[in-house]
């Protein structure tokens, strides 16, 4: 069975082994030069107000090849989910099941048992290879810019570093195959699956990650210098928006607040913060009211414990998903 | 011989509401090429798959070779309709997983059978003609040297040339190894030349089965002045009767000869058996069926 397993992917192996290998020479080949800029830039030693630092560390680096091999690296890790699922698992059975080769191959001596397995785990694996291959690279290729960035933690990188790509890749593969095995279609179940894996990737990041991990709260004096953005309506209301006190953290929520502990939504003088006024005497204004910030964050060292956990879950249901597979093809499928 | 290669009691298979196989009781003897003849949606294919373990019966039993069918047995080989193959494979690939695949392969049978067909081991088998894609599914299945080959609607989609070939050849294995074969069709005229046993199923039931000579021995059909078929006597079973104004013509299952001088007695031959058999169904509901008969 390993053999047949091995003889139906191996083009699918060696295209996904080639492009692994191209991406992580790329990377190899350009990773030095990135981590001189990054060194001379004086970023790698900044420990705190990098942010001067960091811009002209990006100014630096972030063009031509490197700007490329940045894109191709991120869209790639995002992307790997689905291109996983909608190739390899999904045509997997289905095509089987559509062209009635399963009829033919479940009566050669081997167990269907046998034969899901085989290919779940077969090609499980190349996804788990290509998958931990590429995010490894890209992972410490991507380093400086991810401290340029101000962290990894932020929804839109966090998916694509670390050990969560793995978790995704194995996830939408599973998943790919279980929706083949259930639609019968191979086409239909690649539409389908795309979108469980977008679903997956937006769900995961936006509803469940932050629950993964406790976060922090935490209540500062309010500094007029730390003001990012301010808007003011008619009705003299304000919404305040602060600077993140923290570096390199995922803010879940930074609300101003009042001393009674409420949200601070105005209403202003509109002597001090009206049309007239500057917005000096606004921000002096609003340093004399005792406001507070309130920050909700996952704070930076938090990063691997939130990876570990998040491939965690996103391991286990695939696995869960696989049993189903393993089970469904037993019983339910002829 | 006596062993049953095939035993089945009551077996029945419904998907959802629809009923594909009702009630079979069946014994195949070993050691027979049997046909299982009836036209499309009999339940051919239902029963075929029940026996090769690929679906699991609704209600009643089936027991193959003594044992609970089920895929993956090296006891048995199968040729499912249309007989699939991996299009993207070559020939040579496919004797290679059959080879990985199944403990008891016969390498020699299988490279002496793809070469006395001239397929060409490198070709792939997306690219094979219908027959040579059957012959191609046939030796899969006989080179993994099973007590029992099912093939369902082998040469269904074959030529009349190739069809011969193909027959030939399963006629030619089965002959030289013993092996069992029961192989379904919805004409007659393939299963004529190779089968010695019969089995007919109508309208997701079995309406006759048996020995082929047996079955040639004991029905007449029996043409006389019009009478009703009611008065033939014990031991005789109207399979199928038609009349005209003056004439009746009864076709009657009987293991005594009919020596009632008022009738002329024919043979039929299989092919006119089947008919019967099939026309007698379609005239419960009243209505003549064009019947497909080459």
């Amino acid at each position: 069975m390993i053999w047949l397993t091995w003889r139906q992917f191996r083009v699918q192996a060696w295209a996904a082994a080639a492009f692994a290998v191209v991406v992580a020479a790329a990377l190899a080949a350009t990773g030095p030069h990135l981590f001189d800029l990054y060194r001379s830039s004086g970023l790698a030693d900044c420990t705190a107000d990098c942010r001067d630092l960091a811009d002209s560390f990006m100014l630096q680096a972030d063009k031509g090849l490197t700007n490329v091999l940045y894109a191709v690296g991120t869209i790639g890790l995002f992307a790997l989910p689905a291109v996983v699922g909608v190739f390899w698992g999904a045509p997997l059975v289905a095509r089987e099941l559509e062209t009635g080769t399963h009829r033919l191959v479940w009566n050669q001596t081997v167990s269907r048992r046998r034969w899901i397995l085989t290919k779940l785990i077969g090609v499980g694996l190349a996804t788990v290879v290509t998958a931990a291959v590429l995010s490894a690279v890209v992972t410490w290729w991507a380093a400086p810019f991810d401290v340029a960035n101000d962290g990894r933690l932020a929804p839109a990188l966090f998916t694509g570093r670390g050990v969560v790509p793995i978790g995704y890749a194995a996830l939408g593969f599973a998943a790919g195959v279980l929706i083949g095995m259930l639609l019968r279609r191979a086409v239909t179940a690649m539409a389908v699956t795309l979108l469980a894996v977008a679903l997956i990737q937006l769900a995961v990041p936006f509803l469940i990650r932050e629950h993964l991990v406790t976060p922090v709260t935490a209540s500062v004096a309010f500094d007029p210098r730390q003001i990012q953005s301010m808007g003011i309506s008619s009705d003299n209301s304000i919404t305040v928006r602060m600077a993140a006190p923290v570096q390199g953290a995922w803010e879940l929520s930074n609300v101003t607040v009042r001393p009674d502990g409420e949200q601070y939504r105005g209403p202003v003088d509109p002597a001090r913060c009206g049309r007239e006024a500057g917005p000096r005497t606004c921000n002096e204004y609003l340093g004399t009211l005792n406001l507070r910030q309130e920050v909700t964050y996952i704070p930076a060292d938090r990063f691997w414990a939130l990876q570990w956990r998040e491939f965690g879950l996103l391991v286990v249901v695939a696995g869960l998903l696989s049993a189903f597979s393993l089970w469904w093809v037993q019983r339910k499928v002829a | 011989m006596t062993d049953a290669v095939v035993t089945t009691t009551g077996l029945t298979k419904r998907y959802g509401r629809r009923t594909a196989l009702s009630d079979c009781t069946l014994d195949i003897p070993a050691g027979h090429v049997v046909g299982l003849v009836g036209p499309n949606g009999a339940g051919k294919s239902t029963l075929l798959q029940l026996t090769c373990g690929l679906l699991t019966p609704t209600a009643g039993a089936i027991e193959v070779l003594g044992e609970t069918p089920h895929t993956g047995s090296p006891r048995i080989g199968f040729v499912a309709q249309d007989t699939p193959v991996y299009g993207h494979l070559t020939v040579a690939d496919h004797l290679r997983f059959g080879a990985h695949l199944n403990p008891g392969w016969d390498k020699a049978l299988a490279e002496e059978r793809i070469a006395e067909l001239g397929l060409d081991p490198a070709q792939r088998a997306g690219k094979l003609s219908g027959g040579q894609r059957a012959q191609l599914a046939l030796t899969l299945a006989i080179a993994k040297r099973p007590e029992l080959l099912l093939l369902d609607e082998p040469v269904a989609a074959l030529d009349p040339l190739a069809r011969r070939e193909f027959l030939q050849g399963l006629m030619a294995y089965a002959a030289e190894h013993g092996t069992s074969v029961v192989m379904s069709s919805h004409l007659v005229a393939d299963l004529e030349r190779v089968c010695d046993y019969l089995i007919v199923l109508v309208g997701s039931r079995v309406r006759v089965h048996g020995d082929v000579e047996e079955l040639l021995g004991t029905h007449h059909r029996l043409t006389g002045p019009r009478r009703d078929p009611g008065t033939l006597g014990a031991g005789r079973h109207v399979v199928q009767a038609s009349h005209t104004d003056v004439q009746s013509t009864l076709v009657v299952r009987s293991t005594a000869p009919v020596d009632d001088p008022s009738w002329a007695s024919d043979r039929l031959d299989l092919e006119d058996l089947v008919l019967a058999y099939m026309t007698a169904e379609a005239g419960a509901d009243g209505r003549d069926r064009v019947l497909e008969k080459r």
